[in-house]
């Protein structure tokens, strides 16, 4: 029986109706037209339909949709500030850190989080947190170069006065 | 996925009412990463699936004043993994939380579903059976623990009851002098559960005689696997290098594995000589428990 749940997504709430067995992804995808959170692997293990959920990192893939109430989520679509890109989303293009792209909004999300948690990690750090998204393009190397980049631009940024564009809560912060 | 009933209880005496109620029918979600799946490939259909999410007062890590460490059931497997007082405690915990899946899934899963759940693949069970834990469990009748020990019976399969909900995990103080290791062996990609998982307690005296020696292998039988002749080989003597071989050999010999797509039951009983050995001998080397 469908019930209404109230989502919040990129700090906007919406009502939507919802089954008990819908899972968060579809309904990104179907009910708020969100496409950034893609399907791949569908079972936790590729990244590539990551939300942030009250700030932390997630598979929408493995969520009921209806648990997600009263949760601040966050997608990709959120992270930029109108035409502003978000400076990690700055870094992966500037650094050309995909190929086909369908990888790289939960590169993106996995780094926002891993940033808001260590703002200085070790490439072996980033490479560790990052382990968990998958990249069949193979576009490794350079995503690496991008979030060590993207680490020191927003060290920067907030050492000017705040980075622009956030919008999730930063995790253990 | 057929539907279901989505049933959200707001204390664990509602849990445990709902389940008796709704018998076979009914499954618990915590971090949902085992459930869901589950519930997508169609391996179970319950007419109701009832969310401990509501259940704040199982989230939580205490310590004791004499060490014990004491984790509410919705504790995520990320907060153990990071928690100052599980690194300082029993920091192979710490370490072994920190290797399960990805950041993703260590961030969604709890403590208390991982153990429930009893995934012979898992890397926790065997490290909490070798630290001699136990869990706390709330039923309609009342309140029990059991220890580790005697909580896995088979595939998936606990000795909680169907109308029970595990609440709390209680990791007890280790002798200061205790060490330990937990060694996993991936046979596939960075991300995958491991072919086997091998948690290695010892206590050794200033002597150099070992007090006390648990090894507890995972990952390799329906559930994590303990020989008690071969750990009592090693107490009261000297840890050698032949002596620790003589162990290893015996938990090879003891264990029988079985097979699947992660190694056959005969790679799975060489790997277990070889990180049964390895285990032991790395707590002994630089382990702290």
């Amino acid at each position: 029986m469908k019930r209404i749940v109230q989502l919040r997504v990129n700090g906007v709430a919406r009502e939507v109706a919802v089954e008990p067995h819908h899972i968060l992804l579809d309904v990104l995808r179907q009910e708020f037209d969100l496409i950034g959170p893609r399907e791949g692997c569908g079972i936790g293990m590729c990244g590539a339909c990551t939300v942030l959920v009250d700030g932390v990192p997630l598979s929408s893939c493995l969520m009921l949709a209806a648990l997600a109430a009263g949760k601040e989520l966050v997608t990709i679509e959120g992270l930029s500030t109108g035409s502003e890109l978000h400076p990690i989303q700055q870094a992966y293009l500037d650094h050309n850190a995909f190929q086909c792209s369908y990888c790289t909004p939960g590169f993106i999300l996995g780094t926002k989080a891993l940033l808001d948690e260590n703002p200085s990690p070790t490439p072996g750090e980033v490479r560790e947190y990052l382990s968990g998204n998958l990249c069949r393009c193979g576009s490794y190397v350079k995503i690496l170069d991008a979030v060590l980049d993207a680490a020191q631009r927003l060290h920067s940024a907030s050492e000017a006065g705040g980075v622009s564009g956030s919008l999730g809560p930063g995790a253990n912060t | 996925m057929t539907t279901f009933e989505l049933l959200e209880p707001e204390s664990v005496e509602e849990a445990t009412n709902l389940l008796a109620q709704h018998g076979d029918e009914a499954r618990i979600i915590a971090g949902g990463t085992a459930l869901v799946i589950m519930l997508k490939n169609r391996l179970i259909s319950p007419g109701y699936v009832v969310s401990l999410g509501k259940l704040d007062e199982l989230h939580y890590i205490h310590e004791e004043t004499d060490g014990t460490l004491r984790i509410g059931a919705l504790t995520t497997i990320r907060e153990v993994e990071r928690s100052p007082k599980v690194q300082a405690r029993c920091p192979t915990l710490a370490r072994t939380c920190g290797q399960v899946g990805n950041v993703r899934v260590r961030h969604a899963a709890t403590v208390g579903g991982n153990l429930s759940e009893a995934d012979y693949a898992s890397d926790p069970p065997a490290v909490l059976m070798a630290a001699r834990a136990r869990v706390r469990a709330r039923g309609p009748r009342g309140e029990r623990e059991i220890p580790l020990t005697d909580f896995f019976k088979g595939f998936y399969e606990t000795a909680l009851a169907p109308d029970e909900v595990l609440i709390e995990l209680i990791v007890p103080a280790a002798p200061p002098t205790t060490r330990s290791s937990y060694l996993r062996y991936l046979t596939r990609s960075s991300e995958d559960r491991p072919c086997l998982g091998v948690a290695a307690f010892v206590d050794v005296d200033d002597r150099g005689i070992c007090r006390d020696l648990r090894v507890v292998v995972g990952a390799v039988a329906e559930t994590p696997q303990e020989v008690d002749a071969a750990e009592k080989l090693g107490i009261g003597q000297r840890l050698t290098a032949e002596l620790i071989q003589t162990i290893a050999e015996e938990y090879a010999r003891s264990i029988d594995p079985l097979s699947d797509l992660r190694g056959s039951a005969w790679y799975r009983r060489q790997m277990v000589r070889v990180f049964v050995r390895d285990a032991v001998q790395g707590a002994l080397d630089d382990g702290k428990a």
